[in-house]
């Protein structure tokens, strides 16, 4: 039987981690992009459109990231799409992250005060207007800490994607575990990779806080 | 014609009847002093005569354009009434010189070095020159309010209203945006003000106007309302804030 040096299970652990950081990566992309458009969308005022978007949001924040993705991974063969584990988590995690990244940057717009729009109305600035130069480029100053903020729950929240079978590094963690029966040593390593991944986000996240509240 | 003229307006908040059929009309060049307890409807009735309110019955007209709620008839509109509000509102992300100009750029369309000109000018006007590349988060209350002044008169209005402008400086910083708004006087430009300013609205206006229980109350010469008012109701408001 083969021997398993604690640098071998670092050692895969930390191959197994890149999986982590690339679901993290194309969720926060992908979760970006969406709760992106939602933003636009429902910046546009339409009743049925924002209840539709608050409706999604609502969904999606309201069932366990965990039951999602069950229902992607199940839901799609079902109907006749054989999707792997991969595309299941990547579906999955942009849906979550979008209605969150949505959430967050309606917030923030929200979160200015009457009078900027009252000021660029008094001035004849068309709504676009308002938008483009008073309104968005506040907003996403605002929204710059929460955003980097969240992007620590998508990372912890790609460890899920180990119950559909795909090997990242809680997946990866369970294996070698399987093979070295050391539980508290691997988990102990696993929780130890997670941490330092998510530590400079939330450190990152902190600094930008404080910079532009000082800003403002 | 009136440059304001509002006929038999009326304003509802949900059940709340706060303009009760108000009547008014004021000229070009004249200084009108808004005045009245909390809760009267003085701003409202201030709000309504640039559409940031909309009003249920009756008409506003400035400058020969009714003040309907349309987002182009109000974007068209202004072009001839500047607000000035007790909050400032300026953009803090811009600077002062930027505060000044963005609406002069994407309004009125005019070119960056006209825009700029015109900024300095206007910033000269009310004593900021040296402040155009400063941030508003940097200047003192009574600073902002002249520069959000300063943006108002950069869209060329007829009129201006002022809407409690000195109602969150501190005392010792009152002086330096009444003095603007006396210099704009001199200069022959309308005013509106909402104001708890009685020596100002006394000394400086034209005209008061009493609001009450949202009507207009009582309204004449700045020193004829002082120096002898004729209804209870004014004799026990200025009883009470002098």
């Amino acid at each position: 039987m083969m021997q398993f040096t604690d640098w071998d299970i670092l050692r895969n652990l930390l191959l197994a981690a890149r999986w982590t950081i690339l679901l993290s990566l194309l969720a926060f992309i992908g979760g970006g992009l969406f709760g992106l458009l939602l933003t636009i969308l429902r910046s546009m005022r339409n009743t049925l459109i924002t209840r539709l978007i608050q409706g999604y949001v609502e969904v999606f924040q309201g069932i366990p990231l965990l039951m999602q993705l069950f229902l992607t991974f199940f839901g799609f063969s079902l109907i006749g799409f054989e999707v792997d584990a991969w595309t299941a988590a990547v579906i999955s995690l942009t849906l979550f992250s979008s209605a969150f990244f949505h959430d967050i940057w309606r917030g923030c717009i929200e979160a200015l005060p009457k009078g900027q729009w009252e000021a660029c109305r008094t001035l004849g600035l068309s709504y676009l207007q308002t938008m483009r130069y008073v309104i968005v480029p506040q907003a996403m100053r605002m929204s710059i800490a929460p955003t980097v903020g969240f992007s620590v729950q998508i990372v912890k929240g790609t460890a899920l994607a180990s119950v559909i079978g795909f090997v990242e590094l809680t997946k990866a963690g369970t294996m070698i575990n399987n093979a070295v029966f050391q539980p508290f040593k691997v988990f102990a390593f696993v929780a130890l990779l997670y941490f330092l991944i998510c530590f400079p986000l939330s450190l990152l996240a902190r600094y930008l806080e404080k910079k532009n509240h000082v800003a403002r | 014609m009136s440059l304001v003229s509002l006929d038999k307006v009326h304003k509802y908040y949900g059940d709340n009847h706060v303009l009760k059929g108000v009547d008014l009309k004021i000229e070009a060049g004249e200084v009108v002093s808004i005045i009245g307890r909390s809760g009267s409807g003085k701003s409202t009735l201030l709000r309504c005569m640039n559409g940031l309110e909309q009003y249920q019955k009756g008409g506003v007209i400035v400058d020969n354009q009714s003040v309907e709620d349309d987002e182009y008839k109000l974007r068209l509109l202004s072009r001839s009434v500047g607000m000035v509000f007790q909050s400032f509102n300026l953009f803090p992300h811009m600077t002062v010189g930027q505060n000044v100009m963005l609406a002069t750029k994407l309004v009125l369309k005019k070119s960056p070095s006209e825009s700029k000109k015109l900024a300095e000018e206007l910033l000269e006007k009310v004593g900021l020159s040296d402040k155009f590349s400063a941030y508003p988060g940097n200047l003192s209350g009574g600073q902002q309010q002249r520069v959000a002044i300063a943006r108002s008169l950069a869209m060329s209005p007829k009129v201006l209203l002022c809407d409690e402008i000195t109602s969150a400086l501190d005392p010792e910083l009152v002086g330096e945006v009444l003095k603007v708004l006396e210099q704009l006087k001199a200069e022959g430009m309308t005013l509106i003000l909402v104001t708890h300013e009685m020596n100002f609205a006394r000394d400086v206006g034209d005209r008061v106007v009493f609001m009450n229980q949202g009507k207009v109350w009582e309204t004449g010469a700045s020193d004829e309302i002082f120096a002898n008012p004729q209804t209870e109701e004014l004799k026990s408001f200025l009883a009470a804030v002098r």
